[in-house]
């Protein structure tokens, strides 16, 4: 038996989310002939009109542990805070930014200095109007957080003003493409300005934000019911009264309480369980894309990975289209590079080295390695889908005599291991916080400013910093397409990780459940769902 | 003078069992701080993130003393706990005491429900199998307690949820719910559970002694004076069966308290045992510390409650 960890940072939420176990067998008990759910799903939305009141019961996996924006990254904290706090703009479900607290901006020429226009009418909960004040005060209260775990998306920010009360005036410290991006995360939601002249004690107990939602109640790491905001924005929405969200660590417990009726809808899905849901008549199963790549990272400093064509030799060696099918049942799909496809400027056509084991094998004899070696593969424990990629990795490296042991440490340990780069290789998955890709380039490819030296992996190629920095400061869309373009080609050759898929968030809802939608980002608002 | 008073206490039974209790909390206490501190993870990293700077890594570490030598971590920690201090979650932000406050409910809840229910099963089951010593009822019963131990006991709970919540609707699939009602029938299911768990080892042992008592003398003599096999039963032998059901039972509550961990896992009942397995895996160290002191004393007070009243219904024990 295998114990999902309460407390996952959103990226090991996501990467969670092939987990398995014995207990998850008894979930294809529950498989119940049908038709196919989508086309249901899409009949029913076809004829569908929102329908208001009711109480959605949502049994998630992960629990808040507070709801302070500036100071949260784990799943549970940032899945509830943005129900009740909202930024200027979101990321829709489709991946696009789409003005929300702002209704649009304008920049200087130098693009240095950006004005956003507030939307007139938003209030907050407690009645009072959003103002330019508000919007200064939280952003402000965010950047200048050093403890803040995104606080460094606000890098660029060199001051902000309010213009009167419904124009905030950012001035940047260079050109910043991901700008509008980064305003959009959760972590610069909008606060009443000091507190609303609270004390942050008496703030966070009822706290105050002009998101669909307020809190009603909330009994830690148990349950969280959330009423709807009577002066939010959006006229007529939420469409539900309230929502309580139950805390189920336990995959099989919330397909099971999913089946059984006590829960409407259910995240965190195990891919093994996705074909008995589907059959299910009762249940509706999504695959929202995500920005997320599993990588099989490779350590530079060690002599044997410093070596490009060893890289080479195990990229062309790992069939990740077997992989995928072998462990994700049809949900996840093969990795080629290592932006997903959800994510702007991802390149379909970028070059990847293909399967063959022949051209393995020619690989490594152009390296010093021609007759193998022995290395070691680190993963995460408790996680099945980690433990399946290490077998079949191990097995595909065997016919190049590459010897590979698997080492499994829990998942602090794990974490603690591999960043204090102690290791060979080790699986894991980057992921992107915000819709630029900038993110994930800077964090995973730029070893001189990405502040994880390419993700822990050594991989230093100052031609892709370079490119990074200067994609960050290129407006023109075609152009910075261009930039990508470019990094994409080069990493394909250097291979400082092999992309090994993309898997989808994966989440089961009751027929019932009407307007439920995720963003890659993994997010949900909620104020568009209504219970039929 | 110390030296008589501590003389007094160690000839005393209750003194004894006393002294040990305390000698395996301390030694529980010291044996957690150490095998949590020496194995590797970071819970600073956990809240801050991937992307959070080495420097405010460090400075968390700092603020909650991480930095420092395990030595002098755990002279901070014995001084906490001597001064009632058992420090605040690095996640919750709040008091361990009162986190583990907030979870004991369910937990306790849990173990007392599925011992009287243990209780309820494992008498009458043990009581047919030794007055129908070597015949079919007796044979059923063992049998039926073989198969119980191999069952695991999350798949105990998933068969009970699969028939009670899934198909039948009577009960809840899992969870805590909300009311006294709620609570009540949230706790049925993983009771029985925790209970299934414990009650072939229970049956095995009670129908064993009840043998020895039916086999005695003074049962013999019983039964010479004409009683009913009923009588005989639930007079002589039941009351003579008390002692070993204590004795057993007090074994079995403490290894059920152990056993919430997988019970309130597969109920979703988020009690002390998920809460001990969350903060394992997240490194929060106070919580992991406070609730092995809580568990260690709970599981230390059930046997020397189960000790003393064994030796006050039977003199013998005290003697030895």
């Amino acid at each position: 038996m295998d114990f999902e960890k309460y407390e996952l940072t959103r990226r090991q939420l996501i990467g969670h989310g092939a987990k398995g176990s014995v207990l998850l067998a008894a979930g294809s008990l529950l498989a119940a002939p049908g038709a196919s759910a989508a086309t249901r799903k899409f009949a029913r939305a076809a004829a569908a009109t929102p329908k208001k009141g009711g109480t959605l019961i949502f049994a998630r996996s992960t629990a808040p542990t507070q709801i302070d924006p500036a100071n949260s990254i784990i799943a549970g904290d940032i899945y509830t805070l943005d129900k009740i706090f909202e930024p200027l703009y979101i990321t829709s479900a489709a991946g696009k930014l789409t003005p929300w607290l702002a209704t649009g901006y304008t920049t200087n020429k130098a693009q240095t200095v950006w004005t956003f226009n507030l939307r007139p009418g938003v209030k907050f909960n407690d009645g009072t109007p959003l103002t330019a004040a508000d919007v200064v005060w939280s952003i402000d209260r965010e950047r200048k957080n050093t403890d803040g775990p995104l606080s460094f998306l606000d890098y660029a920010i060199k001051s902000i003003k309010a213009d009167g009360t419904d124009k905030v005036v950012f001035t940047l410290s260079t050109p910043w493409a991901p700008f509008l991006s980064d305003i959009s995360v959760f972590a610069n939601a909008i606060l009443p300005a000091n507190f609303g002249g609270k004390t942050a004690a008496a703030f966070w107990a009822n706290p105050v934000g002009t998101g669909p939602w307020t809190l009603a109640s909330w009994k830690p790491d148990s349950n969280i019911t959330l009423k709807a905001n009577p002066h939010y924005w959006q006229p007529g929405k939420p469409y539900l009264d309230s929502i309580t969200i139950n805390y189920v660590s336990n995959q099989n417990q919330q397909i099971l309480q999913l089946t059984g009726g006590q829960a409407q809808i259910i995240d965190n899905v195990p891919p093994s369980n996705v074909a008995s849901l589907k059959k299910n008549s009762n249940v509706d199963l999504t695959l929202f894309p995500s920005w997320q790549t599993d990588i099989l990272v490779f350590n530079e400093s060690v002599a044997q990975f410093k070596d490009v064509h060893v890289r080479r030799a195990i990229a062309h060696a790992i069939d990740t289209e077997t992989l995928v099918e072998a462990t994700s049942f049809g949900t996840a799909k093969p990795g080629r590079g290592l932006f997903p496809p959800s994510l702007e400027y991802a390149d379909q056509d970028a070059p990847a080295l293909s399967y063959s084991v022949s051209a393995a094998k020619a690989e490594l004899k152009k390296s010093k390695y021609p007759n193998g070696f022995s290395t070691k593969l680190l993963i995460s424990g408790g996680v099945e889908k980690w433990s399946e990629f290490a077998t079949i990795i191990q097995a595909a490296l065997k016919p190049l005599n590459i010897d590979v042991a698997i080492t499994t440490l829990d998942h602090a340990a794990f974490e603690t291991t591999f960043q204090k780069y102690d290791f060979d290789m080790f699986i894991d998955y980057a992921i992107n916080d915000i819709s630029d890709i900038d993110e994930m380039a800077s964090f995973n490819l730029d070893y001189k400013n990405g502040g994880s030296k390419s993700y822990w992996s050594s991989y230093n190629n100052p031609t892709v910093s370079k490119l990074v920095e200067q994609a960050e400061g290129e407006f023109n869309t075609t152009k910075r397409a261009a930039i990508y373009k470019q990094i994409q080609a080069i990493i394909a050759e250097d291979v400082p990780f092999v992309a090994l898929d993309y898997p989808p968030y994966i989440y089961a809802t009751s027929t019932k459940v009407h307007g439920f939608a995720v963003n890659p980002g993994g997010a949900y608002r909620l104020e568009d769902v209504w219970l039929a | 003078m110390i030296e008589r008073a501590l003389h007094s206490i160690y000839d005393s039974y209750t003194g004894r069992r006393l002294l040990a209790a305390v000698f395996v909390v301390v030694g529980v206490v010291i044996a957690a701080f150490i095998l949590l501190h020496v194995v590797p993870g970071d819970p600073a990293r956990a809240v801050l993130g991937e992307h959070a700077s080495a420097a405010a890594v460090l400075g968390l570490d700092k603020q909650w003393g991480l930095n420092q030598s395990i030595p002098d971590q755990f002279g901070h920690y014995i001084h906490d706990l001597v001064t009632g201090h058992l420090g605040s979650s690095y996640f919750y932000h709040e008091n361990v005491i009162s986190l583990i406050g907030q979870r004991f409910a369910p937990t306790a809840w849990l173990v007392l429900f599925a011992s009287v229910l243990a209780v309820l099963i494992a008498v009458p089951l043990a009581a047919v199998a030794a007055s129908r010593h070597d015949r079919f009822a007796d044979h059923a019963i063992r049998a039926g307690g073989v198969v119980g131990l191999g069952m695991p006991a999350f798949w105990i709970g998933i068969v009970l949820i699969q028939i009670f919540a899934v198909h039948l609707h009577v009960l809840p699939v899992g969870g805590w719910g909300n009311g006294v009602w709620q609570h009540f029938e949230g706790l049925i299911m993983p009771a029985l559970t925790a209970a299934l768990a414990i009650v072939p080892i229970l049956v095995r042992s009670l129908r064993v002694g009840m043998l020895e008592v039916l086999e005695s003398d003074f049962v013999a003599s019983a039964r010479a004076r004409g009683l009913s096999e009923r009588r005989v039963l639930l007079v002589h032998v039941a009351r003579n069966a008390v002692i070993p059901t204590i004795t057993l039972l007090g074994l079995n509550i403490a290894f059920l308290v152990g056993s919430t961990v997988i019970v309130e896992y597969v109920f979703a009942l988020n009690g002390v045992g998920s809460l001990l397995v969350d903060s394992i895996t997240n490194r929060d160290y106070p919580v992991v510390q406070g609730l092995v002191l809580f568990i260690a004393t709970a599981v230390v007070l059930i046997n020397l409650a189960t000790d003393l009243i064994s030796a006050r219904l039977d003199p013998r024990i005290r003697l030895r």
